[in-house]
């Protein structure tokens, strides 16, 4: 087990420089692929996101997370050996069993070095150890990954052109400006390749979503957490939806989406353009004692979209083991309701943070 | 209690009561052997058995290390981390600072403090390893380059300045927050400051890999073997360590059997109480044996008695062995520092498996040295026992028995000693000195009974308490021989370990006079230890050289290495100064000229002595040596005699290694004054050329004395073992004095009854002692000097590999001689007060 007490340190450390002369997220930023694929270093926090649900030819189903992320930490510009401290840089995996009933996740925290991690724009590869992603030449993904437990291999194929959120360019969090973040993704990536665990190997294919975000210091004081999905319909639709909870219990009117149809048009959704209403069901986790929603309700009206989104694997929870370490959910799910009322299924993740806890992104 | 244990309380164990000072003296002597053999054992495990490198501090799980001479490239790290290995991975800088207020040396550790956060705090799941360094803002602090974090065990508080001396610079550091180091104090830095601090950029000390057991390892560390330069190797973790402790090994054995001297000597002591034992209750024998006592009854209280004695001096010979070990761990820590490698010894455990040999070899020993004479016990007709009128019983001396024996015991020594070493272990070297003091002790009976005799002959003309003297010790000659026969045997191992020693003193000065011909020489501060290397600034060097009145600065640059699995010194140095001067012992014979122009080439080498007796090599063999990112061949062009380092070096042209390891900065500096030039001004001007540079400068004069002051202290504990058996075997001459005299109550009584005065007497006695003391420094001095040849030409040319040139160290052999002679005579004097005492017409009347 990773010591993420030692990584929440190394957060709780650094968010608060805000005079680090880090670029915040602004309207009218012009987004450019495959540049913005990769880093951006002079924003403070970055991550990469990928997200998917697969299946074995016979049926047995898993989930899986790799998500690296990349916090500046010093720009001092007379450091430049391969150990000085530019970045640091931290990566979660996790693989849901979603029939063995196993929730395996693992996490690194390194800095460059001389090639330990890091963002390589020119050879199109974003790594944490041997944790990576790889962009070829045909605009396919690798996605490589190996713990103790379990390793996989992807090759991810988008059927989509990146979708940018909010709007203007910018996925505005909080009132006030830079409170923001870029934030795109590629909503539908057909996914194969294999999966080792137990000894076992199996041969998948599935649909992946890949989030990609930079800002510097995006939150407001009073968020406390929020919940976020990702919604993959089979009639080629997705949604991305998050809800930003504030103190008060209220949601923050920040909180918004997006809606991407068969053929790869965005549509920017609104707080008060969608509700996501969590129901009784529940999940109490052991290690940390949140209890966590994990059945939910979507609803947007002006789409004629109603699902229900529920688990097959409760515990999804990467737990952290100090109370100042973030614990947060993300898991696996799947969806059924209506879409301009036929009946649908879909696929997606539900990710919740500060559930545990009342974040402290900020001070 | 039944009642033969009754019988045997009554006979046996009551009587030791009787003469608390004599069986007070025996039993302290078995105490004192099993205290040495106890403090050596401690000592030994704690100074070298449990010996870990002071850098294998916080290596958690790691299996593997990854390491280079001169250190590993750092996109190697890269290379290992992305691998699709499961594997974790810890690069460190690893060097030694010395704390500038205390002068101590402390393990300096460069970590990757943001990946290996997760070793670090992995190690506390086995409950027994420190925590994560405390930290609050990682992000200034693993900045700063004066960030460290210290170990608790060093006291330092966080916020505190410490001065530390690095290589040859003094700098100050902030602690930056503690950790709990369980005894293992070192400082810790993050990596990237640590690679300044130390000066190797682009480089790291070594890689850690911890590769789970369930993966195929030895598919996975020929997957990483394929990522390295062929200068660097991947290895099991703590190779080093390992390597280090079979090296000590020797060190220790040689040690652990010197402290069975004392041991040896009091089962001599044993043995002769036990024979006056017999002696006395020869009639009680008689009775017992003739109310139905078997043989085996009688051979069983002899031995009990003596198990007797073996459990009361090993009860108290415990407690004082722990007492020695603490002194000894310190002695013998120094050494491990001095000659082998930087390391802290581990605590002294007294656990129940050393009480338990201690009991073991105590008991033992003393039951194997009283069975002789508890046999002869056994053997005793019971009519002949009790028949009157026998007052002294005689034992037979077997002359031409034992001198047949004591032959052969020499022979088999001779041939012991032509025996090649087993594993690296004097083997039969050391059967060799056994056999030989077993040869030595058979003939010590023939040899006090010539020396009686000659003795007797030439004192009849001069006094008549000499004469009486010498023929009381012949009327008891078996006893008194075992009396020289242990005191000549301690006398013997002393003078044999004297020699060799000596020997070895004077090989090294001699050696000196060549090998060290400059002027005055430089090394950075701290403490020196074997195996370590910091280095000096190259600027410093330079700046020297242009000193005016300095002729010429070289410049030795030394790196630690495993050479077939044995640490190894490789260094470079500009022998083409060095060399010139000095007239070097080369094995071949050839002009060191001839020798160093072979180097110049760039392909060749020169090896130590102990190197090519560990590898089994010789002149025009080839050697690898994995240098840099290259593994490289050399040819040995020749071998010399080498005394600085047992751990074997290898030598060559600083433009050799060059190619291999650019880096410019010495380990040592050597300083040659021009002609005319005066030293004592040139020093002034090195000391102000260095006086921003943390070193130390030593004149020529200075470092010869300095390493012999190292070398002394390296043998002191020799001469703690030495002296110990000595004092036993006087104590034990007292003892036996003392029962000579209080069996001859009768005759001297008769004496005084006669006419004999006090004075007489006193001296009669003294002269017993002073004859038993020179017969047995005669006879030690002989044996002595046999063993001797077999410790330097055998024991320890085996062991480690030296060419010592024999010596005899007059001065120190004839005091010690001297004083050992003067302590037998004074351990005369409680006996002759005794007999003084004796009251002529109480004696008379007793029979």
């Amino acid at each position: 087990m990773r010591n993420r007490a030692f990584c929440a340190a190394l957060l709780l450390a650094i968010f608060p420089v805000l005079d680090a002369p880090y670029r915040v997220a602004a309207p009218g930023y012009r987004y450019e692929f495959p540049r913005d694929f990769f880093a951006h270093p002079e924003f403070q926090t970055e991550w990469w996101y990928t997200t998917g649900n697969v299946k074995t030819a016979d049926g047995r189903a898993f989930g899986f997370e790799l998500t690296f992320f990349r916090e500046a930490v010093n720009r001092d510009a007379s450091k430049q050996g391969a150990w000085d401290l530019r970045d640091i840089y931290l990566a979660h995996l996790a693989l849901s069993d979603l029939d063995g009933g196993h929730f395996y996740h693992s996490e690194r925290v390194n800095r460059s070095g001389p090639g330990i991690a890091g963002v390589d724009s020119a050879g199109g590869k974003v790594w944490n150890g041997n944790w990576s992603a790889v962009w070829k030449k045909d605009g396919s993904q690798e996605l490589t990954a190996r713990s103790g437990d379990f390793e996989f291999d992807f090759t991810l194929k988008s059927e989509k052109m990146p979708v940018v959120h909010g709007e203007n360019g910018v996925s505005q969090k909080a009132d006030g400006a830079g409170r923001a973040s870029h934030y795109f993704s590629q909503t539908r990536l057909a996914t194969n390749g294999t999966i080792s665990v137990q000894g076992k190997q199996f041969r998948i294919s599935g649909l992946s979503w890949m989030d990609h975000e930079f800002f510097t210091h995006q939150l407001s004081a009073d968020q406390t957490g929020w919940d976020w999905f990702s919604i993959q319909l089979e009639d080629k639709t997705e949604l991305m939806l998050f809800i930003l909870r504030r103190q008060d219990g209220s949601i923050d009117p920040h909180s918004a989406g997006t809606y991407v149809d068969a053929a790869g048009k965005a549509t920017h959704l609104r707080a008060n353009e969608f509700s996501l209403t969590p129901t009784s069901a529940s999940w109490k986790s052991v290690q940390t004692g949140a209890t966590y929603p994990i059945a939910w309700n979507v609803v947007v009206p002006k789409l004629m979209i109603t699902l229900s989104a529920t688990t097959r694997l409760p515990q999804q929870e990467l737990a952290a083991t100090s109370k100042f370490a973030p614990g947060y959910w993300e898991g696996a799910m799947q969806f059924s309701g209506k879409h301009c009322s036929a009946d649908i299924l879909g696929v997606g993740y539900l990710e919740m943070t500060g559930y545990d806890h009342p974040l402290r992104w900020t001070k | 209690m039944t009642g033969r244990a009754k019988l045997f309380w009554r006979l046996m164990v009551r009587p030791i009561g009787r003469e608390p000072v004599r069986m007070g003296l025996t039993i302290l002597a078995v105490a004192l052997g099993v205290a040495v053999v106890l403090a050596m054992d401690l000592a030994g495990t704690a100074a070298t058995g449990s010996f870990r490198s002071s850098l294998e501090t916080l290596t958690g799980h790691y299996n593997f290390e990854v390491t280079a001479t001169g250190g590993v490239p750092e996109e190697i790290v890269g290379r290992i981390a992305t691998s699709p290995i499961n594997l974790a991975i810890s690069p460190r800088m690893e060097d030694f600072a010395v704390v500038a207020a205390t002068k101590k040396s402390v393990v300096l550790l460069g970590l990757d403090l943001v990946g290996e956060a997760e070793a670090i705090h992995l190690k506390s799941d086995d409950g027994a390893s420190p925590s994560a360094p405390e930290t609050e803002n990682i992000a200034t602090d693993f900045s700063a380059d004066d960030s460290i974090w210290a170990g608790s065990s060093l006291g330092w508080q966080k916020g505190q300045h410490v001065s530390l001396i690095i290589g040859d610079r003094e700098r100050t550091f902030t602690v930056r927050g503690t950790y709990d180091d369980q005894n293992q104090p070192a400082i810790v830095m993050d990596i990237a400051a640590a690679q300044r601090t130390v000066g190797r950029a682009e480089k790291v000390d070594r890689i850690l890999i911890a590769i789970p057991e369930s993966e195929n390892l030895e598919a996975q560390t020929r997957q990483i073997s394929a990522l390295l330069p062929a200068g660097a190797e991947i290895r099991s973790a703590g190779t080093a360590t390992d390597e280090n402790r079979k090296m000590l090994a020797a060190f220790r054995w040689n040690l652990k059997l010197l402290s069975y001297i004392a041991l040896i000597v009091a089962a001599f002591l044993i043995y002769n109480t036990i024979s006056v034992s017999v002696v006395r209750r020869r009639a009680e024998i008689g009775i017992a044996r003739a109310l139905g006592a078997s043989r085996s009854d009688v051979l069983l209280a002899f031995t009990g008695e003596a198990a007797v004695l073996g459990v009361a001096g090993a009860a108290i010979g415990v407690p004082i062995g722990r007492v020695m070990a603490t002194g000894a761990v310190r002695l013998m820590g120094a050494t491990v520092n001095a000659l082998y490698v930087s390391s802290r010894p581990g605590p002294i455990e007294l656990g129940a498996n050393s009480i338990i040999t201690a009991l073991v070899v105590g008991i033992g020993v003393a039951i194997l040295a009283a069975y002789a004479p508890a046999r002869e016990a056994s053997q005793i007709a019971p009519i002949e026992a009790m028949a009157r009128g026998r007052r002294e019983f005689l034992m037979r001396v077997h002359s031409l028995r034992d001198l047949t024996l004591a032959a052969i015991f020499g022979a088999a020594a001779w041939a012991a000693a032509k025996a090649p070493a087993v594993g690296g272990k004097p083997l039969f070297g050391y059967l060799a000195t056994l056999l030989a003091i077993v040869a030595g002790t058979l003939a010590i009976p023939s040899v006090v009974h010539a020396a009686m005799k000659l003795f007797g002959a030439t004192l009849q003309r001069t006094s008549v308490a000499a004469l009486l003297a010498s023929r009381s010790l012949l009327g008891s000659l078996r006893r008194t021989s075992v009396l020289v026969g242990a005191l000549a045997t301690a006398i013997a191992m002393m003078t044999a370990v004297g020699i060799m020693v000596g020997s070895f003193r004077t090989t090294v000065i001699q050696w000196m006079e060549g090998e060290v011909p400059a002027d005055f020489y430089l090394r950075p501060a701290g403490n020196s230890s074997a195996d370590r290397h910091p280095t000096i600034s190259a600027e410093l060097a330079d700046k020297l050289a242009t000193l005016p009145g300095v002729e010429a600065v070289d410049r030795l640059r030394a790196y630690q290495v495993s050479f077939d699995g044995v640490p190894t010194t490789v260094a470079a140095a500009d022998l083409r100064e060095s060399r010139k001067r000095g007239h070097s012992d080369f094995f071949s014979g050839r002009p060191a000229e001839e020798v160093l122009n072979e180097l110049r080439s760039g392909d060749a080498v020169v090896v130590s002595e102990p190197f090519t007796y560990k590898h089994k090599l010789k002149r025009n063999d080839f050697i690898s040596l994995r240098l840099g990112t290259s593994l490289a061949s050399f040819r040995i062009a020749d071998v010399y005699y080498d005394y600085g380092s047992e751990r074997g070096f290898i030598l060559m042209d600083r433009s050799a290694m060059k190619k291999y390891l650019p880096g410019d900065a010495p380990s040592n500096l050597a300083v040659y004054v021009a002609n005319g030039a005066d030293p004592a001004a040139i020093r002034k001007e090195i000391e102000l050329a260095a006086a921003n540079y943390r070193v130390l400068i030593f004149s020529n004069a200075d470092l010869r004395k300095q390493a012999i002051v190292v070398f002394d202290k390296t043998f002191a504990i020799t001469y703690a073992l030495e002296a110990i058996a000595v004092f036993v075997a006087v104590m034990g001459v007292a003892g036996a004095l003392l029962a000579l005299v209080i069996d001859r109550k009768r005759e001297l009584g008769l004496l005084r009854f006669l006419g004999a005065s006090r004075a007489q007497i006193r001296r009669m006695i003294l002269a017993e002692a002073a004859l038993l003391g020179l017969v047995a420094n005669a006879a030690g001095l002989l044996l002595g000097f046999a063993l001797s040849l077999i410790l330097v030409f055998v024991v320890n040319k085996q062991s480690f590999g030296w060419t010592i040139r024999f010596h005899w160290p007059v001065a120190i052999l004839a005091g010690a001689l001297s004083l050992i002679f003067v302590a037998t005579v004074l351990a005369g004097f409680y006996p002759a007060r005794i007999a003084v005492r004796l009251n002529p017409v109480e004696v008379v009347h007793e029979e």
